[in-house]
């Protein structure tokens, strides 16, 4: 049976040692727990699918600058050319690019909306305005319903019977998670779409956005009358260099009034568009490892410490028939009292420090598990810190005992 | 020089209280070679530590140097210790990290004294005990009985009213303890006055004056004086404590 | 006695390396750490408009209907900011916002590349004191009629002409002639704080023409357009007539009687709007506007990243595990010498000689640690640079970090030197005599 009390009274008696030991641990707890959220949370959020085939998939934008240029006409012109180039999968043109950090939103509601109404539920989304080959060509799922047809694109300025394919998080906060093609939806007072086609995943411009989740693509077009345009290509990996090259020749060659950006893989612009979480997670991580080296060391340096005092006691003690194991024991047994304790006044701070940063921060509340798991790493580490130099300790020579000071 | 009337010290813990020393009196007066003994226990360190200023009593008349020393503060004792005490251990206790000259130096360092003055006294001190060739050598490359002289030397760099020595050749052999006794009885016939705690009757009977302290109280007679009498009653002391 | 108490100090570290080593480490991690995220929240939290910061003025119009919106919008309508042109014509002031065109010269070496325009009024030269190198702004006259004038930067100047005084010559803009008036010297502040919505560290643009060709050439918006109603804006002329908030307006005003003043015209003009049928919402006309220092503007904009927040935090949290780390290391070196100091208690070292010789130890190993750190910092912050491509303006180290590191790492050391030196300097000197 482990002698507790004397461990305690023991430890009661040389206060400060324990006492630092203490205060590291609750620290540590109440930074580990938190960081490791912070960690976990931007994790989820950077693993969120985007539903794209992603190393296929590159963007090439366009600056068109010549005058009295057809932006239609040039555009169709454009894809075709794409199109025509040996290796191209697919090519459409694309209103916007997810997680690109640029582009349209809107809300929507499911009647139409009246001014004079209040309390009318409005849904927002990313909003795409794309034709039939788009979802082909970023590689999107189709859970429900189907594709758009041809003749359903409409080009005019003022188009009529408009349809539209929906995220499936889209059409759950709408309409909850029953089956929606065949709704229609709103913006506006007099604006409507018809739901056709329901996509696994469909993701808007903006990666801090709520309702980042929610996209919507219409089957008609307005933004094509600009000077931009993002064509969205697909082709194997291996052969996305070289048609960066081919492509800028091909339309340079239609036309050498316009100036090339992008050319990034969805792949790259994931990359740049968590550049922030990521940043954030390596940050956190680094100060995770850091605290338990920095702990650790600390730790075994004074558990170090403390065998050198008790020298003497240590080899009395094992005259009097100690066996090494009891030795260990003793120093593992004062740690996890320490630890315990810790654990519990660490795991109260970082419930607090983590409701501060929830209020403050745009941060959910801080889980209760993440404390125990850190509690039990650092038991793990602690129990490592401790043994090392217990070790020694016991194999301190009883004759320590018989001889004088 | 040094006047003790009835100073007690009582040491108290949760449970008991242990009186180290009780109405004890002593009075040293300048250019005495006082040797103090008694059985372990008695309150001999008590009394050192009292005697040297690095305990507080707590109660009774202590007067140092004619200067009453019972309700001064820690600078002021420090300060005290500084100027006119010298100090020599049983374990020497030199700062290892420093080498003779730095140790010797240290208490002229705390008195605030020019870089100047500092250096002869300590080439005068190191002189004095016979290591003047030996300023940059550390204390763990010497031998006990040069330790111990650095100490000495120490000690007397800071031209002290008295030298308190406690054990000074309890960790040496028996030539390096005669030396080292040899060179106390030295400073002492130049007029600092030493007291010397020691279990050793050898080394106390070559003072001009034993004290034993006895269950912290003095037992106070004079070795020199040719009476008879005390002669006699010196031995049968010995002869019943032993 | 202070450079002795170096001296000793300086032989007591090395006497114990490998201990001084892991103190030196574990402050030099948290000065590293603490100095990379307070650095990169220093070069967040600056203004670099200095004094003239109290003088310049952000306008915010509450131009939204009701149950809309429930903050000033930082951009206002293309109306609003041509009626506040005409209306105060004593103040100086500007109406900008940012957009893109094509840069052609007649050089065969410079290929034609699309760029960032500044579309602005020819205050803003003076207003934010741009330096020029060449020529100057355009003439106040340009801003009622539009002329096809154009600033630009000495760097861009040296791409497209390789330097020198190009004043007259011709830049190419999506096509059009444009005459250069005027080049501006080096001129980048960070934060970009005349239009911190379009990315705070953004460079400023190297490109400048003027805000009354907006209008004629129908430049592109390279910024939000926000709108709060439904309104139909298919082509340019819908969005200059619509409610819809892109235009960022700023006003010079030296003075609280001219800041008075202006709010006062400012209030004026939203009863004549109210009456009109706009600024709908049931604010009084003096509630529907508001006048922003750069410092405010600064601090509306959200500069300063959340994240950065929660990191200097958990960074001086991170700070105080160290500290407490070192403290019990500290103890642990200064009770194994306790009888060094009995010896010098007894021979004359008052608690404050004592104290203050452990003290200056304490101090050579923040100080060890704050240099350290302030290494570890710069690697750290160069990394952030090259792996994570943070803006270069909140990567370089702020001179006042070589002041602020070692002063934190100094200071930490001494708190947590504290406790053990006063123990230290309080142990009775009798006690460490007897024993070896």
């Amino acid at each position: 049976m482990l002698n507790i009390k004397p461990i305690i009274s023991a430890l009661w008696r040389s206060k400060s040692g324990p006492v630092l030991l203490l205060l590291q641990i609750i620290l540590s707890v109440a930074i580990v727990a938190n960081a490791s959220f912070i960690i976990h949370e931007r994790l989820q959020k950077m693993n969120r699918e985007s539903g794209i085939a992603e190393a296929e998939v590159f963007t090439v934008n366009i600056y068109n600058f010549g005058e009295n240029v057809d932006y239609d006409l040039q555009r169709r012109k454009d894809i075709e050319a794409i199109k025509n180039l040996p290796d191209v999968k697919n090519a459409s043109l694309v209103s916007m690019i997810p997680m690109s950090g640029s582009g349209w939103s809107s809300s929507f509601t499911r009647e139409a909306f009246d001014r004079n109404k209040e309390n009318q539920e409005e849904v927002s989304a990313g909003i795409f305005f794309n034709d039939h080959n788009f979802i082909d060509t970023l590689g999107l799922k189709l859970i429900e319903g189907r594709n758009f047809r041809i003749e359903e694109i409409d080009y005019s300025p003022n188009a009529k019977d408009v349809k539209a394919i929906v995220s499936r998080a889209f059409a759950t906060a709408m309409w909850g998670e029953g089956p929606a093609v065949g709704k229609t939806f709103f913006n506006g007072p007099d604006e409507s779409a018809e739901v056709v086609g329901v996509l696994e995943y469909l993701q808007g411009d903006s990666v801090g956005r709520s309702t980042f989740q929610h996209g919507v693509i219409f089957s008609y077009d307005f933004v094509r009358a600009g000077k931009n345009a993002i064509y969205a290509v697909r082709a194997n990996p291996k052969d996305i260099p070289q048609l960066k090259k081919d492509i800028k020749d091909a339309l340079l060659a239609d036309n050498p009034y316009r100036v090339f950006q992008g050319f990034e893989t969805i792949a790259e612009i994931r990359v740049d568009a968590y550049r922030n979480d990521a940043l954030m997670v390596t940050a956190l991580s680094m100060i995770i490892v850091l605290l338990l080296v920095i702990a650790s060391l600390g730790l075994s340096g004074m558990v170090m410490f403390n065998i050198q005092k008790r020298t003497k006691q240590i080899g009395t003690r094992r005259a009097l028939g100690a066996k090494k194991r009891d030795i260990i024991q003793q120093f593992l047994v004062e740690n996890y009292l320490i630890c315990s304790l810790g654990a519990l006044l660490g795991g109260i701070l970082a419930m607090q420090l983590g409701s501060q940063l929830m209020r403050h921060y745009d941060l959910p509340m801080l889980d209760l598990s993440y404390v125990f798991v850190t509690v039990a790493g650092l038991f793990v580490v602690t129990t490592i810190a401790v043994l090392l130099p217990a070790r020694k300790a016991a194999a301190i020579s009883p004759a320590i005992a018989t001889r004088s000071v | 020089m040094l006047k003790m009337n009835k100073v007690s010290k009582v040491f108290k813990t949760e449970l008991v209280e242990t009186h180290a020393l009780r109405d004890f009196n002593l009075t040293v007066n300048e250019g005495e070679f006082v040797a103090v003994t008694g059985p372990s226990g008695s309150g001999k360190t008590t009394f050192l530590n009292i005697a040297g200023l690095l305990e507080p009593f707590s109660q009774g008349e202590f007067e140092l140097d004619g200067i009453d020393v019972a309700n001064l503060n820690d600078n002021q004792r420090t300060q005290i210790r500084n100027e006119k005490i010298g100090f020599i251990f049983q374990g020497f206790n030199l700062i290892p990290d420093l080498n003779l000259a730095e140790n010797v130096e240290v208490p002229l360092r705390y008195r605030g004294m020019g870089r100047k003055e500092r250096q002869q006294r300590v080439n005068a001190a190191l002189e004095q005990v016979g290591l003047g060739s030996r300023h940059k050598h550390l204390p763990s490359q010497l031998s006990g009985g040069q330790q111990q002289r650095v100490a000495i030397a120490r000690a007397l760099a800071g031209e002290p009213r008295f030298l308190l020595a406690d054990e000074p050749t309890g960790n040496l052999d028996s030539l390096m303890a005669r030396q080292v006794m040899e060179l106390l009885e030295d400073i002492n016939r130049k007029g600092t006055t030493i007291i010397m705690v020691t279990h050793d009757p050898e080394l106390a009977r070559r003072a001009q004056r034993n004290i034993q302290i006895v269950d912290g109280q003095v037992c106070d007679f004079t070795m020199y004086q040719p009476q008879q009498e005390s002669n006699k009653d010196v031995q049968l002391e010995e002869a019943l404590s032993e | 006695m202070f450079l002795h108490y170096l001296d000793l100090a300086w032989r007591s570290i090395r006497k114990t390396p490998a201990l001084s080593l892991l103190m030196v480490t574990a402050i030099a991690i948290g000065i590293g750490i603490t100095t990379t995220t307070l650095n990169i929240y220093q070069m967040m939290a600056l203004n670099p408009t200095g004094e003239r910061s109290e003088q310049l003025h952000a306008v915010q119009l509450w131009s939204h209907g009701p149950d809309t919106w429930d903050e000033f919008h930082m951009q206002i309508t293309y109306q609003d900011a041509m009626n506040l042109r005409n209306l105060a014509p004593q103040f100086k002031q500007l109406a900008q916002m940012r957009s893109g065109m094509v840069i052609q010269v007649d050089s065969d070496k410079f290929e034609p590349e699309l760029r960032a325009v500044r579309v602005t009024d020819s205050d803003f030269f003076s207003m934010f004191s741009v330096p020029f190198l060449y020529g100057t702004s355009w003439g106040e006259q340009v801003d009622k009629d539009a002329a096809y004038h154009v600033v630009i930067s000495e760097k861009y100047n040296q791409k497209m002409f390789g330097g020198g005084d190009n004043v007259g010559k011709t830049v190419y803009l999506n096509r059009k002639p444009y005459q250069v008036v005027g080049i501006v010297d080096n001129w980048n502040p960070q934060p970009k704080f005349f239009d911190p919505m379009n990315g705070a560290f953004r460079d400023a643009e190297e490109v400048f023409v003027p805000f009354s060709l907006l209008p004629i050439e129908k430049f592109q918006v390279w910024g939000n357009i926000s709108g709060w109603k439904h309104e139909d804006t298919k082509n340019f002329s819908d969005t200059v007539k619509s409610e819809k908030v892109w235009i960022q307006y700023w006003v010079e005003l030296n003075s609280q009687e001219s800041r008075q003043q202006y709010k006062q015209i400012l209030t004026g003009y939203i009863d004549e709007q109210k009456a009109l049928g706009r600024f709908t919402d049931n604010k009084t006309s003096a509630d529907s506007s508001r006048l922003n220092t750069v410092a405010q503007w600064l601090s509306i904009a959200e500069v300063i990243k959340e994240d950065n927040r929660i990191l200097v935090g958990l960074s001086f949290l991170f700070l105080s595990v160290c500290l407490v780390n070192i403290l019990g290391l500290i103890l642990t070196k200064f009770l194994k010498r306790t009888s060094e100091v009995g010896v010098r208690r007894a021979i004359g070292a008052s608690r404050m000689h004592i104290f203050s010789q452990y003290m200056v130890e304490v101090g050579i190993i923040g100080l060890l640690g704050g240099l350290v750190g302030l290494a570890l910092a710069s690697g750290m912050l160069y990394l952030l640079g090259e792996k994570f491509g943070m803006d270069s303006s909140l990567i370089s180290m702020s001179n006042s970090m070589w002041f602020i590191a070692p002063f934190i790492a100094i200071m930490t050391t001494l708190v947590a030197g504290i406790f053990p030196a006063w123990k230290v300097c309080h142990t009775k000197p009798s006690v460490y005599l007897k024993s070896q």
